[in-house]
């Protein structure tokens, strides 16, 4: 105990016997710390809003299907009555419920949209207005009329791109057609409500909202789905309820009948896009704290240079090669954990900062960003995690570590009678 | 076991009265492609209680063979024993603990720790040895007052005088109660009346705690004081003589003979 005390003692003097040099090595890691938590801040807070945005234009944070709708998307693949019964219980089941923010169900199918212009292929969503309303933001993207409301019997509402291919107005008529569920060929006439832009031209050319019943009634599936949609409070929820929903289904699951996909099972394409920005988040973090480290080595590499003599006499004295190497490793871990704190401190202070308002980017963009089917909000709110504090200030200590490996180690190899002959 | 405890143990199962001996003890250099003999063949021993100066011209291998003694630096060749340690077959770390128990250093250059007052550099070694905060700050503070520091506590190194500084590191070196105390050129830096003063407070020492004080020195004022004289040249030992003329010419008159060793309390 005394040692270490003593330890620490001679660790912070030394630290501040060279206080220039230590002040701007721990400036290096106070902007390094504070960068490595605002940038990760920055990420998590894009990454959510890019799922948020994803999941709400898709199918959820946890989508529940039969086992081979994912792959086949056809009609035939549905839940029936009663395995939508067992989703419905298991979706308010205590422990899912809590994390649950919405659940709609979803009677999708491929078709071709019809006017006297032409055809289309396209994407009929059968929706529950209401629900549809609350899950998705599609009712907030309408250019022109509305979105679905609980009386619509023969209404659909579409995307502008396809609208202007087929050269469609509100009150417009056009035919939809599809395989329904018997395998025939099936049509069905609706007329155009509403008219939405969301800038993602997968959606703004495919995408064609009916009523949840109509399409039943169509297809030869009425009371059943292809989907049930799930949003949870928060995405990092996701695993957790979608774990709590299988041991819920588990009947229906070892039937057969259906299977229950995060996000990330459901929309490969998004997750792969989140986890490339989190891969170029953590190379930037990791060059720039290289760079840091680098810094590190070269302010108690000197330091022990410089003292060639003192440890010479600390080891004459009676001090081992181990414990001469740990009092080098202190210094650098002191150095680095006490900056590396400052760091992470100012890091959370631009956090909070931006997190009031939100980081507005717009001013870089021409128009606007979207892919695999999101559309990216120029206005970045960064999002606070405690786990992220913790990982940067272990990430810290790890570098000051390392960092302090070689000077430790170069203090443990000196030869006690050469260095006391060492002139500074 | 711990390695503090393995040192003490073996130095308590040795009977060798002997605080230093070497036994045709070498040091060899490599000066780039040159190779340098420091120490040739040196074989001596030191008994308890004594208080010895080695004397030589530069190059004589005076420090050289203080290095060895005290465990600084391994023989090429031969043994060096240090309180029946041989140091030639001790690990780095087993030296360390070696040096810690049984010798102390007084250096040219005094050496104190400058991030350290003068009181934190003169317990060091105590510290260092696990010693009770009480007991360390018993024996420092008594150490001051017998040197006449006591003031000078909470002074960093640079804000003593050379002889100042000199003191605190007789007191660092002695502190722990060593077997051995081993000074190289302690006094070079120092006015003669300060050598003086600090020369009759290591004989002082001495007398009463019968550590054995080895000085590598070019100092005559130290070559009177000791009672034996060893003159190296060319890292062999040239002439190796007791003498007498130290107990005449202590500063206070007092005789300087050792007396029956004392029990040494750790």
């Amino acid at each position: 105990m005394e040692r270490s005390r003593l330890m620490m003692t001679l660790a912070f003097r030394n630290l501040r016997r060279q206080a220039r040099r230590s002040l701007l090595t721990a400036a290096a890691m106070v902007i390094g710390g504070g960068l490595l938590i605002f940038s990760v801040s920055l990420g998590d807070g894009t990454h959510e809003d890019w799922i948020e945005s994803g999941v709400r234009m898709g199918s959820g944070h946890i989508a529940i299907q039969a086992p081979k709708y994912a792959v086949s998307r056809k009609i035939e693949d549905r839940l029936g009555a009663a395995s939508l019964r067992a989703v419905h219980e298991g979706t308010r089941s205590p422990g899912v419920a809590e994390s649950v923010l919405e659940v709609v169900p979803r009677l999708t199918t491929g078709g071709l949209a019809s006017s006297p212009t032409g055809a289309r292929p396209v994407e009929v969503v059968g929706a529950d207005p209401v629900a549809e309303a609350r899950f998705s933001t599609l009712d907030e993207r309408a250019v022109e009329g509305r979105y679905l409301e609980p009386d619509d019997r023969l209404a659909a509402y579409i995307g502008a791109e396809l609208a202007e291919g087929l050269e469609l107005r509100l009150g417009s008529r056009m035919v939809l057609t599809a395989q329904d569920a018997e395998g025939e060929i099936s049509g069905q006439l609706v007329r155009v409500v509403g008219i939405f832009g969301t800038g993602i031209p997968e959606v703004d050319q495919r995408i064609v909202h009916i009523p949840l019943q109509t399409a039943g009634a169509w297809l030869g599936a009425e009371g059943a789905v292809t989907t049930v949609a799930v949003l949870v409070d928060k995405s990092r929820a996701v695993r957790r309820t979608a774990r709590l929903l299988e041991d819920e289904l588990a009947a229906p699951i070892a039937a057969g009948d259906l299977a229950v996909l995060t996000w990330q099972e459901a929309m490969p394409e998004l997750d792969a896009v989140v986890k490339v920005d989190d891969l170029g988040n953590y190379m930037f973090q990791g060059i720039t704290f290289g760079i840091i480290a680098l810094a590190i080595v070269n302010t108690i590499l000197m330091s022990v240079l410089y003292r060639h003599r003192e440890f010479g006499v600390l080891q004459a004295l009676g001090f081992t090669p181990g414990q001469t190497g740990t009092l080098v490793m202190a210094e650098g871990v002191v150095l680095t954990v006490l900056s590396g704190l400052l760091g992470i401190g100012l890091g959370l202070f631009v956090t909070w900062f931006f997190w009031r308002d939100g980081l507005d980017i717009s001013f870089t963009w021409q128009e606007d960003w979207t892919f695999s089917g999101v559309v990216l909000d120029p206005v970045i709110v960064p999002l606070f995690r405690a786990a992220r504090v913790i990982q940067g200030l272990l990430f810290i200590l790890f570098v000051g570590t390392v960092a302090s490996l070689y000077p430790a180690y170069r203090a443990t190899r000196i030869d006690v009678a050469e260095a006391m002959k060492f002139e500074r | 076991m711990t390695e503090t405890q393995r040192v003490t143990s073996a130095a308590e199962t040795h009977t060798d009265r002997a605080a230093v001996r070497t036994d045709e003890v070498w040091k060899v250099f490599l000066q780039g492609p040159e190779e340098v003999q420091a120490v040739r063949g040196v074989t001596l021993a030191i008994e308890r209680g004594e208080f010895v100066a080695m004397a030589g011209p530069s190059g004589s291998g005076k420090t050289t063979l203080l290095n060895l003694i005290g465990g600084l630096t391994r023989p090429s060749r031969g043994h060096a024993w240090v309180a029946g340690h041989d140091v030639a077959g001790m690990s780095g770390r087993d030296l360390a603990h070696m040096r810690l128990q049984q010798v102390g250093f007084v250096f040219q250059a005094y050496n104190l720790l400058p991030v350290l007052t003068a009181f934190e550099n003169a317990e060091l070694p105590l510290l260092m040895l696990g010693v009770e905060e009480a007991e360390r700050r018993k024996r420092v503070h008594e150490l001051f007052e017998r040197t006449g520091l006591t003031g000078l506590e909470d002074r960093r190194p640079g804000k003593l005088s050379g002889g100042q500084q000199q003191r605190v590191a007789i007191i660092r070196a002695v502190a722990s109660r060593p077997a051995l105390v081993l000074a190289d050129e302690p006094t070079a830096n120092l006015d003669s009346a300060t050598s003086a003063s600090l020369l009759d407070m290591m004989e002082e020492l001495n007398r009463e705690t019968y550590t054995t004080f080895v000085f590598a020195t070019h100092d005559p004022q130290v070559m009177e004081r000791a009672r034996r004289l060893i003159r190296l040249v060319d890292g062999q030992v040239d002439s190796d003589e007791s003498q007498q003329r130290g107990a005449r010419r202590a500063t206070d008159g007092s005789p300087i003979e050792p007396e029956a060793a004392p029990e040494i309390d750790r």
